[in-house]
């Protein structure tokens, strides 16, 4: 169980630290099940911070999201590390972002945090609809305990976590300069069961699946945002010379939209699950990125995400890679 | 008047000549679909992601046609009579505070159309969302404002009332169906929605906000606010009130058209100069954009908030910015 | 499908070998389906995973890319780089419903003109079967 007094402590201490900008970690949010980013510049935003099973949002997004003012004449760039909380998924992201120089690593402090698993906010509203009022929640001895508004709730953590939590193989950090609270049991598996049942299908059978997901699709484009690997300067779905991708929204558009956002995370995908959970249309956009970790594993025997001294899979190759495909 | 949920079906195919609109699943979610079958309506439950604006005004919508080589263009003209059905009173509120904005200096041709040819059948909301707040927006979960009828859910009947002339002609042609009303059912009626309208827990008084964020401009809330925000379109793609489009072309082969789509000021493209210059360069200028319109820019020139309190965006915010939140941030704000 | 159906499919080929090769099979007079838009690329590497999609999108019923042999690239790495990203591309079309004969990959060396015959005959045998692309071309959309 982790202490938030101390995990509060290291935060003031951290931001005290001369060579730190500020520190990204999460609070509690307006409502509900809800919790925000929360950035901590000062030791009273200290005093909000939080760390449970509903700290969902994956915050190494943040550290290229961050917007670059420009720098006024005369002055010199603020070049101190942003300190970031990171959960195991978040913690891959960080390194994945090393890998491809996204950012430089004296330019981060990463305060890991092992997780036992996130609440999935949809099933836990399932079984407690209709809550306003802030819910406090914490993991203890393998389940997951709510202070709800009618009394305290257990429920078994497989029941509330989110999907990609069930198939978590990293839920401590790979990558941490500080770690609060203690290392956790992997409880996932390497198996694809998420995804097997659409793959046996047919042709057919899987377009069907993906058209009437596809078509829901409203452009809304939180999945790319909210994607910590997404952090292209200029993204191919925003071009509009040539334009890539129509910004019409039908099928053949969106198809073409989901195609792309899921290839240019291939080799890349550390599997936060974040666009999914975004999704205000529910597509599950994370069986398409799990099918092509399962085809990047099962082919190029690589994991993104593990080692920051790896070389991004697809600016790499080996000249016997498979190519049984060829003709 | 009263109409019985066995006769729903009948009441609907009743309607002659006009396509039926209702909240339908579509994928997980609940949009407004064409109804074939109306077994598939899902009116009672939460209300639909895609608000019902989808249907008079569609994320895209072609408006021309045209050929290379020639000169003429081909006008796309929407046709054919629509009738929404189940729309929450927020969203037909929602709908008559757009119309401020396409019946403006201009009538929107497409959406003129699309508007005078549609009839708005609402649903009381009896069982209002964690985040709905109409109430303090000026609505209330059973506000006729922009229907042309409203419907109580009863339990085994609905309460029909019509509040317009085109409700009536909708009732017209289903008169067999209807059943008179008793001052019981009334009774009941008016009881469920007060219910409903104490059941709102969210609450704010938005008056003074039009006058404080003029003065707020470069107050630092907006970068506080803005921080965690993605830049995602979420908040305003499933805005009742949002209203942006862009407009571009598309060409296949010989032919092209010109269409409009859903626009999002959330976008930095949605700014973007040509010259490569952006008067709104980070979220926090998008972000105060987004709230200025709704609360300031659209009162002066409407005298009506650009906001319903559907309570869509809180909702369905990937980092829980809380529209709420922000409000009464800006009324604690000191001048 | 029935025997007259005409497959669309999209080439993209490489400058250095694939496009002569299909330009040797034409000078060696060797007969082969004429159902073909050939686009001519400086590489293999250089074919956009999103060509394809695109390609899918604009009509096409099918795409074949064709680069050098493996260790034959004019640009050392291309092919090398392009196989391991049609891989992916290939099992993720297939994944969303696209029928894996849609998708092809060769290498045809300038030399091999025979062989050229041998993959477009097969490509163009295989979508006949599989008949017209109809799961998002664009022209379906009503617009």
């Amino acid at each position: 169980m982790l202490d938030l007094d101390k995990l509060r402590a290291l935060a003031k201490e951290t931001i005290s630290r001369d060579d730190i900008k500020y520190l990204i970690g999460w609070r509690q949010g307006t409502y509900g099940f809800r919790t925000s980013p929360h950035f901590v510049g000062n030791l009273e935003d200290a005093e909000q911070l939080i760390f449970s099973p509903l700290c969902s949002s994956n915050l190494a997004t943040y550290l290229t999201l961050a917007e670059k003012r420009p720098v006024p004449r005369g002055a010199q760039p603020d070049t101190r590390r942003v300190a970031i909380m990171v959960k195991g998924c978040d913690s891959r992201a960080v390194v994945q972002q090393l890998v491809e120089q996204g950012i430089k690593r004296e330019s981060v402090y990463v305060i890991g945090c092992p997780c036992e698993g996130i609440i999935d906010r949809r099933k836990l509203e399932e079984k407690v609809p209709h809550t306003l009022e802030r819910v406090e929640a914490r993991w203890e001895n393998g389940k997951i305990i709510l202070d709800l508004p009618a009394g305290r709730a257990a429920f078994p953590r497989d029941e509330i976590v989110a999907g990609k939590c069930l198939t978590c193989r990293y839920p401590n950090p790979v990558i941490a300069d500080v770690t609060v609270g203690e290392d956790v049991e992997v409880r996932g598996s390497a198996g694809f069961e998420d995804i097997n049942w659409l793959e046996v299908k047919n042709a057919q059978e899987r377009w069907a699946f993906w058209r009437d997901k596809v078509n829901s699709c409203i452009r809304c484009y939180s999945c790319r945002n909210v994607c910590p690997m997404c952090y292209c300067a200029e993204c191919i779905l925003d071009k509009l010379n040539p334009a890539w991708i129509q910004r019409s929204v039908n099928v053949s558009e969106n198809t073409a939209f989901q195609l792309a956002r899921a290839f240019h995370l291939a080799g890349r995908c550390i599997e936060c699950g974040e666009c999914e959970r975004v999704c205000p249309v529910e597509i599950p956009l994370s069986h398409l990125n799990r099918k092509l970790v399962k085809e990047v594993s099962e082919q190029f025997a690589f994991t993104p995400g593990i080692d920051p001294e790896a070389k991004p899979l697809l600016a790499g190759y080996r000249p016997n890679d498979r190519e049984a495909f060829i003709l | 008047m009263k109409l019985s949920k066995d006769k729903l079906a009948d009441f609907l195919a009743a309607i002659p000549g006009k396509t039926v609109f209702g909240p339908q699943l579509s994928g997980e979610t609940l949009r407004f679909t064409p109804v074939t079958r109306p077994g598939n309506l899902c009116p009672t439950v939460n209300n639909a992601t895609v608000p019902p604006k989808s249907v008079v005004f569609p994320q895209t919508e072609t408006m021309f046609r045209f050929e290379q080589g020639a000169t003429d263009i081909r006008t796309a003209e929407p046709s054919g009579e629509t009738v929404l059905f189940g729309v929450r009173p927020c969203d037909a509120r929602a709908m008559s505070i757009v119309d401020n904005v396409f019946f403006w200096d201009v009538d929107d041709p497409y959406y003129l159309i699309r508007r005078t040819n549609s009839a708005l059948v609402g649903l009381a909301c009896l069982d209002p969302c964690v985040n709905c707040f109409c109430t303090s927006m000026g609505g209330g979960p059973a506000s006729t404002e922009g229907l042309d009828i409203l419907l109580t859910d009863l339990g085994e009947s609905y309460l029909l009332e019509v509040l317009t002339g085109k409700g009536e002609m909708l009732c017209q042609s289903a008169e067999k169906l209807l059943s008179q009303a008793s001052s019981a059912d009334k009774e009941a009626a008016k009881m469920l929605q007060e219910k409903a309208a104490a059941q709102i827990s969210r609450q704010i008084d938005p008056s003074g906000i039009p006058a404080r964020l003029p003065a707020l401009w470069e107050s630092p809330i907006w970068e506080k606010i803005s921080a965690s925000c993605l830049g995602c379109g979420i908040c305003t793609y499933l805005c009742p009130t949002c209203h942006c489009f862009d407009m571009q072309d598309e060409t296949e082969g010989e032919e092209s058209r010109r269409y409009r789509t859903w626009d999002s000021c959330m976008f930095s493209e949605y700014t973007l100069h040509a010259s490569g210059h952006n008067p709104r360069p980070t979220r926090r200028e998008r972000t105060r954009n987004r709230i200025n319109h709704k609360f300031s820019y659209f009162v002066d020139k409407f005298k009506v908030m650009a906001c319903v309190g559907c309570g869509r965006c809180i909702n369905l915010c990937p980092v829980n910015i809380d529209i709420l939140d922000i409000l009464s941030q800006v009324g604690e704000q000191a001048l | 499908m029935s025997e007259n159906f005409e497959p669309n499919v999209v080439a993209f080929l490489c400058n250095w070998c694939s496009y002569a090769g299909a330009d040797l099979a034409g000078t060696s007079r060797i007969e082969y389906p004429p159902n073909l838009n050939v686009i001519r690329v400086m590489c293999s590497g250089r074919v956009n995973p999103m060509f394809v999609v695109n390609a899918l999108q604009q009509g096409a019923d099918g795409v074949l890319v064709s680069g050098c042999h493996p260790g034959d690239c004019h640009y050392m790495e291309g092919n090398f780089l392009a196989r391991r990203r049609f891989a992916l591309m290939r099992e993720l079309l297939n994944f969303v419903g696209v029928d894996e004969r849609r998708f092809n990959m060769s290498w045809v060396s300038a030399s091999e003109g025979a062989k050229w015959k041998d993959v477009v005959t097969g490509v163009v045998n295989n979508l006949q079967e599989a008949g017209p692309f109809t799961e998002f071309p664009r022209k379906k959309i009503d617009w």
